[in-house]
């Protein structure tokens, strides 16, 4: 019996590998030397590993702009998504008022209509706004995401009515809840939605690509896919590389968090 | 109690970022396409005339619009069934939880944190001519430039780009089942194929609904990968629709067609949509 586990056990793993092998070989890639790379037939040889390719990746392409435009966006996006969703949040699970029911269901509609749909209309919108190449242009219409209010709005149901009750009657103002009780009991969904998040918008590309046009004002993703069309495997690879660390990371610390994020209110159970 | 009390603007002030971003940069973008699709633009999108159906008819009476749809349909058919059951397979394997789960469950949903551009030009750094692949194979095939080759590259690396994310949640799912219920199943003697089709499935149907129609739309919204991969080509085999979207509104300048195929993949995947809500409903068991 334990035999066949540890077997089984080995397998899988190996099936594991089988599945990331590309981002194997890529980073494997990335340390050859550009000799070694356009040898015919190619062989996997890191006998003469080196940092080469990284060194001209920062050299010939202004990755830290790149990076920087990056964490502008994740920066401006990620807090205001999770702060009026939280603020929209608290509206539907803790107050009864006229047009709540409408309200909810026009919220609920805005899933209905695929980003994908509507992008080019918002890409002209944007372009007579003349917001093209500016950081306004690249986050305004990511400010808000919908399914983050449903998210919250599911946790903070299940949060004891009897706790706001109390608190109101201590004294505490409306939104001396929110910030001091509310959002710190939300905690944990919120922390699980900013790492998926922050993958999500350090990931993003079409609208980038789409409201970008100067060099200096692309993201890490559009920056580097440019380079797709380069036959510099070494270079375009440790390029791919570095873009990848940090989501990586982000996965790696963070994964069980995701997880749960991802699976939380997506499915009804 | 019920006493007639004062307006309270405060709960509509909570509501008022949501609301506001929803009908500018949803709902008004989609009256924008609707409308503009019988409408003449200029380059910012205003309209400058009716134009009735004239976008609509020349979209349907083109030949390249119908081939196009055809290849979207392919393309999500393809997608699908590459991605749904490699997810089923892969969660079903880890779903008993063993010394060395941790390891091989990190390696399975490792792609999430990939970006579907990244992902695309490594794969195409290796599908290239003088690429890993044709060195690897001894062959010298133009594995993206060539016509019954470059579809079948597009779909696995959105396959690939995909698994991660549907494994996560297939395994959620079948985690759920109950440890009693798989423990009364093994006592009776059921082996883990029985196991596998008599009860995780269907008790984590649920979720395999979810995940199955997930993949159709993501495969009907993919770009990226077409983008950086074939760019549509060769002679337009991998352009869907939503790659069509780009090209006749950015690189064509055709706006209100874009619009049309806008409209056309909304109702695509309106549909979709509506026919998982209603086999939902019939099939989907909930504890």
């Amino acid at each position: 019996m334990k035999k066949k586990d540890i077997v089984s056990d080995i397998f899988k793993i190996l099936l594991g590998i089988v599945l990331v092998l590309p981002l194997i070989l890529a980073a494997s890639i990335s340390f050859m030397p550009k000799a070694d790379i356009m040898k015919i037939p190619f062989e996997l040889n890191l006998s003469n590993a080196t940092l080469e390719n990284y060194i001209h990746s920062f050299k010939y392409m202004n990755l830290l702009t790149y990076f920087k435009n990056s964490f502008i966006m994740v920066g401006i996006e990620l807090p205001c998504k999770a702060f009026t969703a939280l603020l929209a949040a608290y509206a539907f699970s803790h107050f009864e008022f006229p047009g709540k029911n409408f309200l909810f269901t026009l919220t609920l509609t805005v899933m209905m209509i695929p980003g994908e749909v509507i992008i080019m209309s918002l890409f002209k919108m944007i372009m007579g706004w003349n917001l093209i190449d500016t950081y306004a242009g690249l986050t305004i219409t990511g400010l808000v995401d919908v399914a983050a209010v449903f998210m919250l709005r599911q946790n903070m149901l299940s949060i004891p009515k009897s706790l706001h009750e109390a608190a109101r009657i201590d004294g505490c103002g409306r939104m001396r809840y929110f910030f001091s009780i509310l959002v710190p009991l939300c905690r944990t969904v919120v922390a699980a939605y900013a790492l998926r998040g922050f993958i999500n918008i350090y990931n993003s590309y079409m609208w980038p690509l789409l409201v970008t046009t100067k060099d200096e004002m692309r993201t890490i993703q559009t920056g580097v896919a440019q380079l797709s069309w380069s036959s510099h495997s070494g270079l375009v690879l440790a390029a791919a590389m570095i873009t990848s660390i940090i989501p990586l990371m982000v996965y790696f610390f963070g994964m069980d968090s995701i997880v749960e994020g991802m699976t939380a209110g997506a499915v009804k159970n | 109690m019920k006493k007639k009390r004062k307006f309270d603007a405060f709960p509509y002030l909570l509501l008022l970022p949501v609301i506001a971003s929803s009908v500018l940069f949803s709902f008004y973008p989609f009256l924008k396409t609707i409308i503009s699709s019988v409408a003449f633009t200029d380059t910012f999108g205003n309209w400058t005339g009716f134009a009735g159906g004239t976008f609509w008819s020349m979209m349907l009476k083109n030949d390249e619009f119908w081939m196009i749809l055809w290849t979207t349909v392919k393309f999500a058919i393809a997608n699908f069934i590459g991605t749904f059951f490699m997810a089923m397979l892969l969660a079903l394997l880890s779903v008993k939880r063993t010394k060395l789960g941790k390891v091989y469950q990190m390696l399975y949903a490792l792609p999430v944190a990939m970006a579907s551009a990244i992902s695309s030009v490594i794969w195409k750094s290796f599908f290239s001519q003088n690429g890993i692949l044709n060195s690897w194979l001894g062959t010298n095939i133009s594995w993206m430039v060539d016509v019954d080759k470059s579809f079948w590259v597009v779909t696995i690396v959105t396959v690939w780009c995909h698994i991660a994310g549907s494994y996560i949640y297939l395994l959620a799912g079948f985690r759920g089942v109950s440890e009693d219920i798989q423990e009364a199943a093994i006592v009776d003697g059921a082996n883990s194929f029985v196991r596998a089709f008599k009860i995780m499935i269907p008790m984590a149907s649920p979720q395999i609904f979810f995940v199955l129609f997930v993949n159709i739309v993501n495969a009907i919204k993919t770009f990226t990968q077409i983008k950086l991969l074939t760019a549509g080509g060769p002679a337009k085999s991998t352009t869907t629709i939503m790659y069509d979207v780009y090209v006749r509104a950015i690189e064509l300048g055709e706006f209100e067609y874009a619009c049309c195929l806008s409209i056309v993949l909304f109702i695509l995947i309106f549909l979709v949509t509506r026919i998982q809500f209603v086999l939902e409903n019939k099939f989907v068991h909930y504890e």
